[in-house]
């Protein structure tokens, strides 16, 4: 005789209602009960928090968290586009749309919620939508194509992400609050004001204070939406995003408790008032709150799934005690985190730092005795979330003043105790990790699978990885920052070294720090000797061909020859034209020697020009002529700064409001002569029309009427991305010494081939901590920045010309030793094509040969060129 | 077969290579000072072009390897076999120093 298994019944399959059947095959419950998940979606649970990212790609699968396969695996019913409609609480029945009807033993609620869309007239025109499900984000993108004005009603969290999603898909955006300000949940007044500037940077147009009266034919567009101030606004399409409600309905039709504003009643084991029935997520309201996060609904299905497995054995079960609503987040790029009370309250004290130059402001309340914190709110900037949750959240003494605390940074932000929690989706503390990675999990995949934690929203992954990089240091593991297998350094540390020891060779920099051969070979490799050689460049900036301590040999090809290397073993030749101003004289010398030596000439994107095809004997009698005629090298063969762009600024141009040229020549000549860990780019526009693309540069600047703005880190090439505004409307003075500071700061610290955006990213707290190195000097170096970047405008030298003076230099330029025993010279190696010369080999060029990474490893002709 | 005299071993600098002419063909000839002389085909075999004397000196688990310009293949100096790839060969040549003069063996 076959005992029937008692039945538990899942109503929702979304984020809260998967991760409880998780927690019920993790404790090995759905081989006790039979399962039956419904969900009214027409897939199975995919992550919602992460739901924007539907844009990135246009596809739902990278946001899926399981698989109907996987339920087939666990043994669970998944029934997909089924809503139940009705429960027969006496019964113990559940009804589907569809008319079916299935009994239960245990019923779970994990309804989720759906959008607000607020009373008005004609909000259902077409185009008027919601964010929530995929179908939402697809109807949207739909929308979007038709559309040129859009409008997201709402200027909370999810509203801003709307905001977000609509100006990427090309539409320009408007956001309007009922609310005096943006987020009024999470933020007092001024970090809403705040928050407001910085969006309206990016191009959002922000309206508070509004409320929409009805919604009509527009003139212009397809709608216009009318407002209590008379005011109206045309806009093609509109997505309501006023808040979230719990999803109650079946509940409320089933006879289950419903609080006055909505939601499922639920005590601390999250039952219902109905017998065996528990809600969870966002549709549960526990002591009149609902939690419109995942992390509380992850809590709730872990308590429901322990109160299941409790029933039937002597597991304890969990109870639910209210969750920290603490968030931290990047909306439109800006960080913004709010703990706690995030408004003052009776005899609270508070501390509070505003400044709206980097853009930061940042407040913490304290309790009455300015002792305790009681909530925070960082806008700009929130690295210190971390520190400042885990002091709420310990309720501990705060140490010190509170203004310290405020201003202490983000330093140690991994300094954390061991049962602070880290990963709040899974509730991971530290210790948690750090046991895991002594356990021998030392990769992020690792530490996810393993404890979970930055596998929900993902917010806590850098915190995360500091975690496991500390632990494994601090064990004395080898986390393999090894440039190559000579050294086991990476290139800052390899700086370090030279600097602290004066080590000036690459001999002794081996000897002393790197791994000879068995056989005592100091020879390194193609990795770690240019390496040195930049290193070695930007500490003492001598002549990168010094024979006397060996650099010489250090140098790839293109230092080594001071040209770049092309295809057939050939070099290009790019005399340097600083802020791509020239003079017709220059440019005659320069075409006459072009023709003398039949070089092919192209324009570069850097603003300069590039002649191709000069042999290895040639390039010195070349450059003679060259310095000759009163041009200089432009290091376009070596890890340096190469350009720097410009347009032709307020000289000339109607527009221009500062002299884009003039400055750009001056930085030129500051910075020509600095080696780094790669290429450098800058570009001056003169005006915000941006002719000169600055946006697309490591260094960007970009004039306005007070002054520059400076944006920093951003690139062309293979991964474009644009630069990030690090400060507005300096002076020339403060220009320099920032841009002293960061590419010093750069050159220190980046990793070998590390260009600045990835250099930039890869420092924890990015841009903010950037500012806060270069701006406030936060690590106390900046004098010493300054100092060494004077010391290398100082011993600047054209690396030509000093080669030109050297007679044994000019001996390595002999192709061949014995050049009097050449064969006849082979005719065909060259072709003419629109009357300039080019290579005729046959064509084994970098598309048939297996590269490892080209983008790192090789200089291609492109980049030469720019 | 016979050794050709290329130049005077003081024309070679140490620690990196040089281009020579062995009866119509070019070799590289690199000085590594005390670990000797070596010669290879001066062509690399992966792009066709005459190069290899002009590459960086290497060490790569224990073999002493010169790294193509170019694409940065490695080859090794004794044989000129090309670690990435061993279908790829900067074929060797005998070399020896004899009075100060350096000599390389040329091929038929
Ligand atoms: C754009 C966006 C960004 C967000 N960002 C964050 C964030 O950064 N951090 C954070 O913590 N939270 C964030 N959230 C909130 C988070 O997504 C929710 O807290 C979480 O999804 C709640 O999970 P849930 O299972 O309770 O509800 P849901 O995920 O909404 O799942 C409920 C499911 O139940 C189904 N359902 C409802 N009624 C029935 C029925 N009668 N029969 C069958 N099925 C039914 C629904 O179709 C739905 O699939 C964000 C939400 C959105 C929309
Ligand atoms: S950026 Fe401004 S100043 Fe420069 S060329 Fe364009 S419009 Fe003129
Ligand atoms: S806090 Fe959400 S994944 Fe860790």
């Amino acid at each position: 005789m076959t005992v029937s298994k008692p039945k538990l019944v899942v109503v929702g399959n979304g984020m809260v209602g998967h991760h409880f059947i998780e927690q019920l095959c993790s404790l090995g419950l759905n081989k006790t009960f039979e399962v039956h998940v419904f969900g009214e979606e027409p897939r199975p649970a995919y992550d919602r928090v992460q739901l924007s990212k539907y844009f990135e790609t246009g596809s739902a699968d990278p946001l899926m968290l399981t698989s109907a396969q996987d339920y087939q695996d666990w043994g669970i019913n998944l029934h997909l586009n089924t809503p139940i409609t009705a429960i027969d609480i006496a019964a113990k029945t559940v009804t589907s749309a569809q008319g079916e009807c299935y009994s239960y033993t245990r019923l779970v609620l994990a309804t989720g919620s759906f959008p607000f869309v607020p009373p008005i007239q004609g909000n259902d025109r077409a185009q008027c939508l919601v964010y929530r499900t995929i179908e939402d984000l697809e109807a949207i993108q739909a929308a979007a194509q038709t559309s040129l004005v859009g409008v997201v009603v709402g200027g909370g969290l999810l509203g801003l992400e709307a905001a977000n999603a609509m100006m990427q898909l090309g539409v320009k955006t408007h956001v309007v609050e009922f609310a005096p300000q943006l987020m009024p949940v999470q933020l007092n007044d001024k970090a809403g004001e705040l928050l407001c500037s910085k969006i309206e940077q990016l191009g959002v147009s922000v309206h508070t204070s509004k409320a929409t009266t009805a919604i009509i034919d527009g003139e212009t567009a397809l709608h216009r939406m009318t407002f209590n101030d008379e005011s109206f606004l045309e806009t093609d399409m509109i997505v309501f995003s006023a808040g979230i409600r719990p999803q109650d309905a079946l509940a409320r039709v089933s006879n289950i408790s419903i609080g006055e504003r909505g939601g499922i009643e639920i005590d601390d084991h999250c039952l219902t008032s109905a017998p065996d029935v528990y809600a969870i997520g966002e549709c549960a309201l526990w002591q009149q709150k609902i939690f419109g996060l995942v992390a509380p609904g992850y809590q709730m299905a872990r308590v429901v799934a322990s109160h299941i497995a409790s029933l039937s054995s002597d597991s304890p079960s969990q109870s639910f005690t209210g969750a920290d609503m603490s968030t931290k987040l990047k909306l439109l790029g800006v960080d913004v985190a709010a703990i706690g009370a995030s408004r003052g309250f009776d005899n609270a004290q508070f501390v509070e730092l505003s400044d709206n130059q980097a853009g930061i402001y940042k407040k913490l309340w304290l309790d009455d005795s300015g002792k305790y914190l009681k909530g925070a709110v960082l806008i700009g900037d929130n690295s210190d979330y971390s520190r400042l949750l885990d002091m709420y959240l310990s309720q501990d003494e705060i140490a010190g003043s509170a203004v310290e605390l405020l201003l202490a940074g983000a330093e140690d932000e991994a300094d954390l105790k061991d049962t602070s929690i880290v990963c709040s989706c899974h509730q991971v503390t530290k210790g948690d990790i750090v046991d895991a990675v002594k356990a021998g999990s030392h990769k992020m995949a690792e530490i996810k699978s393993c404890t979970r934690a930055a596998s929900g929203c993902g917010g806590c992954a850098p915190l995360v990885q500091k975690i496991i990089d500390q632990t494994l240091q601090a064990a004395g593991l080898d986390f393999n920052a090894g440039i190559c297998a000579h050294f086991d350094h990476d290139r800052q540390a390899l700086y370090h070294l030279c600097q602290v020891e004066g080590i000036n060779d690459f001999d002794s920099l081996m000897r002393q720090h790197g791994k000879p051969s068995a056989s005592g070979h100091t020879y390194g490799c193609d990795i770690c000797k240019p390496a040195a050689a930049s290193i070695f460049a930007s500490l003492q900036n001598q002549y990168v061909l010094n024979q006397d301590s060996g650099h010489v040999q250090l140098q790839d090809t293109n230092d080594a020859y001071l040209g770049n290397i092309q295809k057939d073993g050939t070099y290009s030749i790019v005399p340097r034209v600083a802020g791509g101003e020239i003079t017709p004289a220059k440019l005659i010398a320069m075409g006459q020697i072009a023709q003398d030596y039949d070089l092919y000439t192209k324009i570069t994107g850097g603003q300069r020009i590039d002649m191709f095809g000069a042999t290895l004997s040639q390039l010195p009698e070349i450059w003679k002529k060259l310095i000759d005629a009163g041009f200089e090298t432009g290091h376009a063969y070596g890890k340096s700064l190469r350009t720097v762009k410009s347009c032709v600024g307020s000289t000339w141009c109607r527009y221009g409001v500062q002299d884009a040229v003039g400055f750009a020549i001056d930085l030129e000549n500051r910075y020509k002569g600095l080696r780094s860990p790669h290429k450098l780019k800058f570009a001056v526009s003169g005006c915000t029309r941006e002719c000169a693309e600055a946006q697309s540069k490591d260094i960007g600047v970009i004039a306005t009427d007070k002054g520059w703005n400076l944006y920093v880190a951003g690139n062309g090439g293979m991964r474009p991305r644009h630069g990030d505004l690090f400060a507005t409307d300096l002076s020339s003075e403060t220009l320099y010494k920032y841009i002293d500071r960061i590419l010093m700061f750069y050159v220190k610290t980046a990793d070998k081939l590390q260009r600045t955006s990835t250099w930039m990213d890869s420092l924890e707290g990015g841009l903010a901590y950037l500012k806060s190195v270069v701006i406030d000097d936060a690590l106390g170096i900046n004098s010493t920045l300054e100092q060494q970047m004077d010391l290398i405008a100082a011993t600047y030298q054209c690396e030509w010309k000093t080669s030109l003076e050297q007679p044994e230099f000019l001996a390595r330029f002999n192709e061949f030793v014995n050049p009097s025993d050449a064969p006849v010279a082979d005719a065909n190696a060259y072709q003419r094509i629109r009357e300039q010369r080019f290579p005729n080999i046959k064509d084994v060029g970098a598309g048939t040969i297996a590269i490892k990474d080209i983008t790192e490893q090789q200089t291609t002709t492109d980049e030469v060129l720019a | 077969m016979s050794w050709i005299n290329v130049c005077e071993e003081t024309s070679l600098p140490i620690g990196t290579g040089v281009a020579a002419w062995v009866a119509g063909k070019a070799v590289a000839i690199f000085n590594l000072g005390k670990d000797g002389l070596f010669a290879i085909d001066n062509v690399d075999p992966a792009t066709g072009v005459g190069l290899l004397a002009r590459g960086l000196i290497c060490e790569m688990e224990g073999e002493l390897c010169v790294a193509s310009p170019l694409y940065k293949q490695h080859y090794r100096l004794a044989t000129g076999v090309c670690i990435e790839d061993n279908s790829l060969i900067a074929s060797p040549f005998d070399i020896k120093t004899e009075q100060g003069q350096v000599l390389v063996l040329a091929k038929a």
